[in-house]
């Protein structure tokens, strides 16, 4: 049984996950190296690493029909937490995002709904082969609608777009009407003015100053433009690994975090960037051939879910690091600061090997 | 269908994500590979920083080495423009420190805008306290940082203020004069005085330490440093004995306004120039707050005004020097022609009057006591045309060409300028009038400096000067040469009778209290009758008489009679330069 699923063990995506987590947590490194807790962090790296792996076997060997019948247990508790993180959650930038864990530093229960909502929404829709009818599509709405609700309170508007674009890429490929996605994407423009009050002063003028940059340099403009000079200030070579001049004079806020691509476009250039990104084509790819070649519908809901997710992430996160998207603060997949979304990225990955371990035996 | 749709829209979402990072990439592109070089450059101007290493500025010393201004070692506080992200925030905390307005701290940051990259200076010597309260808000002051920069110090305050001169940030005018000098908004530059005359001497060359900064602006490392080149130093041509014997004196002599200088007549060298009322340059050195300021210029006793060079009064009797030149010189008098004092002179139906009647005198005693009908009778027969040739001649109304800034030339009226000017006939009634130096007649106090140098040196004239020597960078001396102007044709007779004149004015006439007991002097009092209030007075004299080291004048405004408020002045003066006159051994 192992073996055979061993042998449909899709090695690209599993080694192009680990390149990017070890290549990720050298980056990484360069950009704490001098801020005090390098050690502190590079060690919480490794941590999360370890437990992102073990996530990611976990996931990967675990039936993912198995995962699928858990969706109660597992939505439960995501909502649970997502509650309870308002509540009694740590404030970061202001916003509720965080439960304390001791030792174990935080943990950031909107991670946690990513996978989670990517497993109960395949469930979902696998039970709905047909999404004609408002009947059938208005429960799912309504499963995805809770948490990404839950979510922008923190207010975290990055992670909520995030479960939106994954809720939005399932239902395209589950087969949802045209017609009912134009309808909800109307739907959100006119809830969006709404979820503009929850938001924080900072995060309001993020959005404005991706309309006009120039607008406050010295203010809300200042990450994007200092962004953009370090990205561009790498040219096609980069300044070489550590040599950030941006990235060691801390002329990027986040830099470890939501910003860690400036560190690669600067310290490695055009070069470092388009391996990095070729890197996540390949993941992303192989994502899609393993959808397609799925077993069953839940595995290829799954397998998109999960390349949804990844594909969001990257695009969101290096297009607002050259002004091509807003400042949304959502990490790079594998490589920014922080072990739930480390753990819940493995964890996906591990979902999409699960399905293409277990796909159907027709190769190519 | 339901096998085939599900692919079909995986086609899609692939070609969608596909599309997508195209565009990232085409954009990575853009920014790292076209646009690059421009983003390489602004992350250096991110990183470096340029701070200006102020050069002081050259010392100045009196003639025998005594330090008048040097800089004393203190700290500027400044704002980087770029840096000061949050002004709203900034400001107010930064002001109550410094205890200024906020409005001030602002405008001085906004008149600066072009120059993002440079420091504007908000206030310079600040206290350690000020120092000390910044450095421990350092990081709730983003932008603001601390300079050491010199401050000029004048270590004499009021004492020789306008010779000395003060300093001021150099205004938007001279900034585009002198911009190729690499002067930059709000560099300090002479403004007036020595400072003004010999700024290019005095001033050092600024250097540069390029460090680099992070992100809040904070100095790393350096990564070059490019020293600051010391201004020169210069010596002057003042005794600061006898500056401060002048200064004291006429501060001493109760009055609102006036000027003393004493000048080597065989150099030009000025020993000292006094003027009051005085300031303090000091307080411009720091960069004067704009009410400071504002009460300095609106002063009416005008402050900043210095008396000796760059004010014009009536000679009044002292001008009876030149009158006794121009008839000595014509024959019409000698020594010994006698005159008929009776108190007044009759021209027609005009009367001129005089102090008293003194009865039948000779011509010494006329100058001796400055017996106005002897003067009168003169300047009468000679005509003013006569009388401006020779005071011309002698140096009034011209500029002496002392080197500092401001000197003017007063007026010397004729007959032929009067009807230019005036478009009046000249009377002869003028003619009497100038005679004793009253009229449309005005001069500065240094050209009757000047015109006694000719007087007692047997009619050289000195071009008065400031300057000694400069140092170079190696503290080598280059001393500055005297320059004689020109020589007064006086025939020797004329110049004894003039000489034996001015004694007798010391010795027993108007000038007594201009006496040194042992000091051989010949001088000359005036009172100048004028439309503003009780007459000035002045005292021009020299000393010793045979070999004369020094002429000394002292100028009261409103002093009323030149041998009551003025003589005393020159007297102290003369005191400083000679505290032992039985030493001073004189050829009878």
């Amino acid at each position: 049984m192992s073996r055979r699923l061993l042998r449909y063990l899709d090695w690209p995506v599993l080694v192009a996950t680990l390149i990017l987590v070890v290549g990720g947590a050298v980056v990484l490194y360069s950009a704490v190296q001098n801020s005090g807790d390098a050690s502190t962090l590079v060690r919480a790296r490794i941590l999360h690493a370890v437990m992102g792996l073990v996530v990611l076997a976990l996931m990967a060997f675990i039936d993912y029909q198995t995962i699928a019948r858990a969706w109660r247990p597992i939505l439960g508790t995501t909502l649970f937490l997502l509650v309870v993180v308002l509540i009694i959650g740590r404030s970061s930038m202001g916003a509720q995002r965080w439960i304390a864990l001791g030792p174990l530093g935080g943990f950031q229960p909107s991670e946690l709904a990513k996978l989670a909502l990517i497993i109960t929404l395949a469930k979902h829709l696998d039970g709905h082969k047909e999404l004609t009818s408002w009947r059938d599509i208005l429960p799912v709405l309504i499963q995805a609608a809770v948490p990404i609700a839950l979510v922008i309170r923190q207010p975290d508007l990055g992670t909520s777009m995030v479960l939106a674009a994954i809720a939005a890429v399932m239902l395209f490929a589950g087969g949802a009407p045209l017609g009912a996605l134009g309808a909800m994407g109307a739907g959100a423009a006119v809830v969006a003015p709404m979820a503009w009050r929850i938001l924080h002063e900072y995060q309001r003028r993020r959005l404005l100053v991706f309309i006009d940059p120039g607008a406050d340099p010295l203010g809300a403009g200042y990450a994007l433009i200092q962004s953009k000079i370090a990205v561009g200030s790498g040219q096609v070579f980069g300044k070489g690994l550590l040599h950030g001049t941006q990235n060691l004079l801390h002329f990027i806020p986040e830099q470890h975090t939501d910003f860690v691509f400036t560190v690669i476009g600067e310290e490695l250039g055009f070069v470092g960037a388009a391996l990095m990104i070729g890197l996540f084509v390949l993941w992303l790819w192989r994502g899609m051939a393993i959808a397609a070649q799925a077993k069953d519908r839940l595995g290829m809901l799954m397998a998109v879910g999960a390349v949804g997710m990844i594909a969001f992430h990257l695009f969101i996160n290096v297009g607002m690091t050259v002004g091509l998207t807003p400042i949304t603060g959502i990490p790079l997949p594998f490589i920014s600061h922080g072990g739930s979304a480390l753990v819940a990225m493995m964890g996906a990955t591990g979902l999409l090997l699960n399905v293409g371990m277990r796909r159907k035996k027709i190769l190519f | 269908m339901e096998n085939q749709q599900p692919s079909r829209r995986l086609f899609i979402l692939s070609l969608i994500i596909g599309m997508l990072i195209g565009i990232l990439v085409v954009r990575l592109w853009q920014v790292q590979v076209l646009q690059g070089a421009s983003y390489l450059r602004q992350s250096e101007d991110n990183r470096i920083r340029d701070y200006t290493l102020a050069a002081p500025r050259g010392i100045i010393y009196d003639r025998k080495g005594r330090p008048l201004v040097s800089n004393r070692p203190a700290f500027t506080v400044a704002v980087l423009p770029l840096e000061l992200r949050n002004p709203a925030i900034v400001i107010p905390r930064l002001a109550p420190i410094l205890a200024m307005a906020p409005d001030e701290i602002t405008t001085r940051i906004v008149s600066n805008r072009p120059r993002l990259f440079e420091p504007v200076r908000i206030k310079r010597d600040v206290g350690p306290n000020v120092v000390a309260m910044i450095e421990e808000n350092r990081l709730d002051l983003p932008g603001v940082i601390i300079l050491p920069e010199p401050v000029r110090y004048y270590l004499h305050g009021k004492m020789a203020a306008h010779v000395l001169g003060y300093l001021g940030e150099v205004d938007p005018d001279e900034l585009a004069a002198r911009q190729v000098e690499g002067y930059k908004p709000g560099d300090l530059i002479g403004k007036a005085g020595a400072e003004r005359a010999y700024e290019t001497v005095l001033r050092g060359i600024d250097g540069r330490l390029r460090m680099e900064v992070d992100a809040l602006g904070r100095p790393l490392r350096v990564l070059s440093r490019l020293p600051a080149i010391p201004g020169r130093a210069i010596v002057l041509t003042l005794d600061l004995d006898v500056q401060k014997a002048a200064y004291d004196a006429l501060v001493a002599s109760g009055m609102q306004a006036g000027a003393a200088m004493a000048m080597d007549p065989r150099s030009g060298d000025i020993l000292a120039m006094a003027s009051i009322p005085s300031y303090d340059p000091n307080l411009f050195a720091i960069g004067i707050s704009p009410k400071a300021w504002q009460a300095i210029t609106t002063d009416r006793r005008k402050p900043l005004l210095n008396r000796a060079i760059a004010a014009t009064y009536e000679p009044g009797s002292v001008f009876k020097l030149v009158t006794a030149t121009a008839a000595l010189e014509h024959g019409i008098v000698t020594r010994q022609t006698m005159f008929d004092a009776p108190g007044y002179f009759q021209l027609g139906q005009w009367t001129f009057g005089d102090l008293r009647a003194w009865g039948r005198i000779d011509f010494i005693t006329g100058i001796a006591n400055s017996v106005n009908v002897v003067f009168y009778t003169l300047g009468y027969r000679l005509g003013g045309e006569e009388l401006a040739k020779y005071a011309l001649m002698m140096g009034l109304g011209e500029l002496t060409g002392v080197d500092l800034p401001g000197e003017i030339n007063g007026t010397i009226p004729s007959p032929s300028t009067k009807e230019q000017l005036v478009g009046e006939p000249w009377y002869p009634g003028d003619s009497v009038n100038m005679s004793i130096g009253q009229g449309a007649i005005t001069v500065t106090p240094i050209q009757v400096v000047r015109m006694l140098g000719g007087i007692a040196t047997g009619g050289q004239l000195m071009q008065p000067r400031i300057l000694l020597m400069t140092y170079d960078r190696n503290r080598s001396q280059h001393r500055a040469d005297p320059f004689l102007q020109r020589i007064v044709p006086f025939q020797a007779s004329t110049l004894a009778v003039l000489r034996e004149g001015m004694r007798a004015v010391v010795e027993r006439g108007s000038g007594l209290g201009a006496r040194i007991p042992g000091l051989p002097m010949a001088g000359k009092t005036g009172s100048a009758e004028n439309p503003r209030g009780k007459p000035h007075a002045w005292f021009a004299g020299y000393a010793p008489v045979g070999e004369p080291r020094i002429v000394v004048v002292a100028f009261v405004e409103h002093g009323f009679r030149g041998g009551i408020s003025a003589a005393p002045v020159a007297r102290a003066v003369l005191h400083a330069v000679f505290p032992q006159p039985a030493d001073v051994e004189v050829p009878r």
